[in-house]
C-alpha cells in the first residue's frame, strides 16, 4: 500500500473511461462508413473493463480487452456508390447512434466522478502535508 | 502522560490509517462504477478501535479488511451508488482533516513543551 493509492486508483478509473469515449468517437467518427458487400463492415469497439486484483487491496480498474461487434452491418440499396455491387448495393455498419451517444454520456460522468475524487483526495493530503507546521 | 507514542497519538494514528483505506477503497469503488460485476468496497474500523479502547489497550495500527457491499445490483451486477460514494467521500476527508487538527494540537503541546527552556 502506497502513500498516495487514491490518486493512483482514481487515475485508473480516468484511463478506463477515457479509452471507452475513445472506443465511443471511433464508432461514431464510422457510423456512416460504407464498405463493398463482398467486405465486412465497420465492427462497433467495445471496451471491456475489469477491476484490478478485485477483492485483494490492490484496487482500481484497467482495460481488459476491447471486443468487436459484427462485421454483418446492414446492406442498403445505393446504386450511384462507387463501391456498389453489381446489384446496387452497399454495406454499412449497424451502430445505433442513440445507444453511442448514451455510452459517450455513461463515459463522461465516470470520467468526472474520478476527477471529483481526484480533487477531493488532493486536498485531504495538502492538509496531511501541513501537519505539524502550526 | 504527555509522550510521543501515547495512546491518544496512537488512537489519531489507528484513525488517520483507517480513514486512508476508506479513502482508497472509496476512490476503488468509483473507478469501478462502470465495471460489470463489481460490487462495491466497505470497509470498518472504528469498532475495532473503539473496543481496544473500551478495554484500555493502546490501539494498534493496522490495514482494516474489505468486505463487499451486499446492496441490490444493476442489470450489469454492479452495486456501486454514486451518491453513497460521494458522501462517504465527502465523510471521511472532513474526518480526516478533524484527524490531523487533533494531532497537530498535540504536537504543538509537545513543541511548547520542548521550547519550555
Amino acid at each position: 500500500m502506497g502513500v498516495f493509492d487514491t490518486l493512483g486508483i482514481s487515475a485508473s478509473g480516468l484511463l478506463a473511461h477515457r479509452k471507452w469515449l475513445d472506443a465511443v468517437s471511433d464508432n461514431i467518427s464510422n457510423i456512416n462508413t460504407a464498405t463493398s458487400t463482398s467486405q465486412s463492415a465497420f465492427k462497433e469497439r467495445f471496451i471491456e473493463a475489469q477491476a484490478v486484483n478485485y477483492g485483494s487491496g490492490e484496487g482500481g480498474v484497467r482495460v481488459a480487452t476491447a471486443q468487436f461487434g459484427s462485421g454483418q452491418g446492414r446492406v442498403v440499396y445505393e446504386p450511384k456508390n462507387p463501391l456498389a455491387d453489381k446489384n446496387g448495393y452497399v454495406r454499412y455498419p449497424d451502430i445505433d447512434l442513440g445507444d453511442q451517444m448514451a455510452q459517450l454520456i455513461m463515459a463522461q460522468r465516470g470520467y468526472q466522478a474520478n476527477l471529483a475524487v481526484i480533487d477531493r483526495a488532493t486536498k485531504t493530503y495538502q492538509a496531511a502535508l501541513q501537519l505539524g507546521k502550526g | 502522560m504527555i509522550g510521543v507514542g501515547d495512546v491518544t497519538t496512537q488512537a489519531l494514528h489507528a484513525a488517520l490509517s483507517g480513514l486512508a483505506e476508506r479513502s482508497r477503497v472509496t476512490a476503488d469503488n468509483i473507478a469501478n462504477i462502470n465495471t460489470p460485476r463489481f460490487l462495491a468496497g466497505r470497509t470498518d474500523f472504528e469498532s475495532a478501535l473503539k473496543d481496544s479502547l473500551n478495554m484500555g489497550e493502546t490501539p494498534t495500527v493496522s490495514g482494516g479488511s474489505v468486505a463487499r457491499s451486499l446492496e441490490p445490483t444493476n442489470t450489469n451486477g454492479n452495486n456501486v451508488n454514486l451518491d453513497d460514494e460521494t458522501v462517504i467521500a465527502t465523510e471521511t476527508g472532513l474526518r480526516y482533516q478533524l484527524a490531523l487538527n487533533a494531532l497537530d494540537g498535540k504536537y504543538s503541546l509537545l513543541r511548547t513543551a520542548l521550547q519550555a527552556s
